[in-house]
C-alpha cells in the first residue's frame, strides 16, 4: 500500500537526459501511457524476451537494447550495438549542475590513458617537450598490434608514468599534458 | 588414401568451420583445448579433445611446433589442418609434419617458404610476367638503402615485413624525412610479430583495390582459379568486409588475372588451396602482392558464389585425389558479402572490446550463412584475434545481396560486448559502396562516421537511461511490490525490481 503519493509522483516524474556533447533529453512520466520525450508525447515500449535480450519497440522496429554500465546517475546504453552515455538529473539536479559547470574554471591539465590493455615498446616524448593535438607520443602494443596513441591536446608534456616495457591495463595514465 | 582422422590445430569458427566438413567426409576430428579458453565454443564440435591446458614451455600452444607434431604422432592422427594464422604458413612446421609422416593439410613446405617470403615471392612472378610494383624485390639491408631505393621510384613508398601479413610490419612513407624512423618502426614491427625483422619497399599505389584469386591446385600439376574475392574495405590492413565477385571485374579481366594467379601457383608446383592477392589500381592495371598458402577467413565468400567446399577439396588433395573439376567447370553464381563481426569497439578506435557473451542470437535464412566460434557465455579474451564471428549473405545480384546482409545484421544480435556490427551498416549504407565505387582508403577518406545509428537511437537510449534511472528510485522508495500499481506497471521495471529484491 502505497500513501497518496499521486502528487509527489507527479512531480518527480520528469527527467532530463544530457548527453556527453551536452544535449538533453527531456522525459516526462517514464512509466506512463502519457510518455513525453522533449514535449511530444511518443509511444516507446522497452521489452525483456524469453531469450535473456532487452529491445525497445518504437513504430514496429525492434532495437537491440543494453545498459551496458550505471554508477549513481551515469548510464551507457548500447542501442542496436551503438553506445550513448548520459547523465540523468531532475530538473532541479540540471539546474545546479549548470550553475556549477560555469563557475568551473577550465582544467588545463589534459592525462592520456591506455585506450587498451596492452605492453609499451617505444616512448616518443620527454618531459619538457612540445606536442601537437593527435602527434604520438606512446607506442602501445596490444593484439601484436603497434598502436600509436596521440595527444589529445596541444600542450607541453608535464609527466610520463610509464616506461618502456611497462605492461599497462584499459585507463592507465601513461602521460601528463599542459595546455 | 582416405584420411580418417584429423587434427585441428587452431581454435574459433576456422576450427567449427572445419569439423564441419570433417564430419561430412566421415573423418574423426581431435581439438586442442587450452588453459586461455577451456571452455571455448569449438570443442563442443570435435570428437575428442587434445589437454594443452598443462602449460610446458614459453611457447603459446598452437605455436608449438614439437607439442602439436607429437601429440598426432602419438595419438594415431593421420592429419594436420592448421587453418589460418598460427602455424598454417610456417614452412617448419609443414616439413615436421613431413618428417614425422603426418599429413599437413596444405602445400609443400618450399611452396609455403617460397610464397611466404615475400622477395622470392616477387622474384618468381617477375620471372614468369606476372606484373609487380618497382621496389627493392629483396629485404633491405639499412635505412640508407631505403632512402635511396625511395629516392629512385619516387613517394610514397611502403614497407613491408617480408616474412608478413595481416597488416604487421607496414609502413607508408610520403617523404624522406621519415624513412629512418620508419624502418625501424617496421622492422620492429615485423621482428615482434614473425621473429623476423626483413623488410622490403616498394611504390605505395594510392588508393588501389585489393583484389585476390583463390586458387585449387592438386599433386598431379592441375590447376583451377575460383574467381576473385573483392578485399578492399580494410582498416590498418586489416579486412572487415568482403565479397565475391568485384564489382570492378570484367570477364577478360577475370581470366587474365586467374591465369597469372595459375602461373605463380604452378611456378612452385603449389598443390592445395591457395590465394593469390593482387593490387588494381584506376586503370586497373593489376601488380601481383603476394600469395597465401593456407585457408583464408574470407574463403567462406567464394565458396558461396561456386558451391565448392574449399575444406574438402584441400582435405581431398592432401589425400592426393585429383582435382574434380577443369576451370571451364567453375561458374560464379551471383553475389556474396562477408560481414567480419569482431569483437571492437568502433567508437573508440576499433579498440579491442573484452568480455562474456551474455547471449547471442543469429539471423536466421536460406541467403545466410554464418561461420561462427562462439556462444552463449563464451569469453573473448586478450589472447586471440578479436574476429568470433562471419556472416555471409547471399543475393542474386550485388544490390540484393547488400539488402540482405543490412536486414541480417539488424537481426544479429549480441549481448555483452561490443562489435563491428555498426561498422558493417554503416559501409553498407553507403552510397559509394553500394556503386561500386571504393577502395583501401574508403574507410579513411569516404566514412565520414564508423557506425551507423538510425535518426532516433540516441533517443531511445536516453528513455531506456532515464527508465532504469527512475525505476531505481522507485524501487529504493517502497521495501515491496505493490500489486495494485504492479498491474499499470511495465513488465520489464517489473523483472528489474524482482532481481533487485
Amino acid at each position: 500500500m502505497i500513501l497518496s503519493r499521486k502528487k509527489s509522483k507527479d512531480q518527480d516524474s520528469e527527467y532530463i537526459a544530457v548527453t556527453s556533447q551536452d544535449k538533453k533529453y527531456t522525459i516526462k512520466n517514464p512509466f506512463s501511457e502519457e510518455l513525453m520525450i522533449n514535449h511530444k508525447k511518443i509511444d516507446i515500449k522497452i521489452f525483456d524476451d524469453e531469450n535473456g535480450f532487452t529491445y525497445i519497440l518504437f513504430k514496429r522496429k525492434k532495437y537491440l537494447a543494453e545498459i551496458v554500465e550505471k554508477t549513481q546517475n551515469k548510464y551507457t546504453v548500447l542501442i542496436n550495438g551503438v553506445s550513448y552515455t548520459f547523465s540523468i538529473e531532475s530538473p532541479i539536479s540540471y539546474k545546479r549542475k549548470k550553475y556549477l559547470e560555469k563557475n568551473k574554471s577550465k582544467s588545463h591539465t589534459e592525462l592520456v590513458a591506455a585506450p587498451m590493455p596492452g605492453k609499451i615498446v617505444d616512448l616518443l616524448i620527454e618531459v619538457g617537450d612540445k606536442v601537437k593535438e593527435g602527434e604520438s607520443l606512446v607506442i602501445l602494443e596490444a593484439m601484436k598490434m603497434q598502436n600509436e596513441i596521440g595527444s589529445p591536446a596541444s600542450g607541453t608534456v608535464s609527466k610520463i608514468f610509464i616506461k618502456v616495457g611497462d605492461i599497462v591495463n584499459k585507463e592507465d595514465v601513461l602521460v601528463e599534458i599542459q595546455r | 588414401m582416405r584420411i580418417k582422422s584429423l587434427l585441428i590445430a587452431n581454435r574459433g569458427e576456422i576450427a567449427i568451420r572445419i569439423c564441419r566438413t570433417a564430419k561430412m567426409m566421415g573423418i574423426k576430428t581431435y581439438g586442442i583445448k587450452t588453459s586461455k579458453e577451456p571452455k571455448a565454443y569449438y570443442l563442443d564440435f570435435v570428437d575428442e579433445i587434445i589437454d594443452f591446458c598443462e602449460s610446458m614451455d614459453e611457447v603459446p600452444e598452437f605455436l608449438d611446433v614439437e607439442r602439436i607434431v607429437t601429440i598426432a604422432k602419438k595419438s594415431n592422427i593421420e592429419a594436420i589442418h592448421p587453418g589460418y594464422g598460427f602455424l598454417a604458413e610456417s614452412p617448419y612446421f609443414a616439413q615436421r609434419c613431413e618428417e614425422e609422416g603426418v599429413i599437413f593439410i596444405g602445400p609443400s613446405p618450399e611452396a609455403i617458404y617460397k610464397m611466404g617470403n615475400k622477395t622470392i615471392a616477387k622474384r618468381i612472378a617477375n620471372r614468369y610476367q606476372v606484373p609487380l610494383l618497382r621496389g627493392s624485390y629483396g629485404n633491405l639491408k639499412s635505412a640508407g638503402e631505403a632512402r635511396h631505393i625511395a629516392n629512385k621510384i619516387g613517394y610514397p613508398v611502403i614497407f613491408k615485413a617480408a616474412a608478413g601479413g595481416g597488416g604487421r610490419g607496414m609502413r607508408i612513407v610520403e617523404k624522406v624525412s621519415q624513412i629512418e624512423k620508419m624502418f625501424k618502426v617496421a622492422s620492429a614491427e615485423a621482428e615482434e610479430a614473425f621473429n623476423d625483422p626483413s623488410v622490403f619497399l616498394e611504390k605505395y599505389v594510392r588508393n588501389p583495390k585489393h583484389i585476390e584469386f583463390q586458387i585449387l591446385g592438386d599433386k598431379n600439376g592441375n590447376y583451377v582459379h575460383l574467381g576473385e574475392r573483392e578485399c578492399s574495405i580494410q582498416r590498418k590492413h586489416q579486412k572487415l568486409i568482403e565479397e565475391s565477385p568485384s564489382p570492378v571485374l570484367d570477364k577478360k579481366l577475370r581470366k587474365k588475372m586467374g591465369e597469372d594467379a595459375i602461373k605463380i601457383a604452378e611456378a612452385t608446383n603449389y598443390y592445395n588451396a591457395g590465394t593469390v592477392e593482387f593490387l588494381l589500381d584506376d586503370d586497373k592495371k593489376y601488380y601481383f602482392m603476394e600469395m597465401n598458402t593456407r585457408i583464408q577467413v574470407e574463403h567462406s565468400v567464394t565458396e558461396v558464389v561456386t558451391g565448392i567446399d574449399l575444406i574438402e577439396m584441400q582435405i581431398r588433395i592432401a589425400q592426393g585425389e585429383k582435382l574434380p573439376f577443369k576451370q571451364e567447370d567453375i561458374k560464379l553464381t551471383g553475389w556474396a558479402i562477408e560481414c567480419r563481426i569482431n569483437a571492437e569497439d568502433v567508437q573508440a578506435g576499433f579498440n579491442p572490446y573484452l568480455g562474456i557473451i551474455d547471449k547471442i542470437q543469429y539471423p536466421r535464412s536460406k541467403n545466410i550463412r554464418i561461420d561462427t566460434g562462439i556462444t552463449d557465455l563464451s569469453v573473448v579474451t586478450p589472447y586471440f584475434d578479436s574476429m568470433v564471428s562471419k556472416l555471409i549473405v547471399y543475393g542474386e545480384t550485388r544490390e540484393k545481396a547488400i539488402n540482405n546482409c543490412l536486414n541480417a545484421l539488424d537481426k544479429f544480435w549480441i549481448k555483452g560486448i561490443k562489435t563491428t556490427i555498426p561498422f558493417c551498416k554503416a559501409v553498407l549504407h553507403h552510397r559509394k559502396f553500394r556503386n561500386g565505387d571504393f577502395n583501401t582508403s574508403f574507410i579513411e577518406k569516404e566514412m565520414k562516421k564508423l557506425h551507423y545509428e538510425g535518426d532516433q537511437n540516441e533517443m531511445l537510449a536516453a528513455y531506456l537511461a532515464t527508465f532504469d534511472f527512475a525505476a531505481g528510485l522507485e524501487t529504493d522508495r517502497s521495501t515491496y511490490i505493490d500489486f495494485e500499481q504492479g498491474k499499470n506497471i511495465s513488465p520489464w521495471v517489473l523483472n528489474k525490481r524482482l532481481r533487485s529484491l
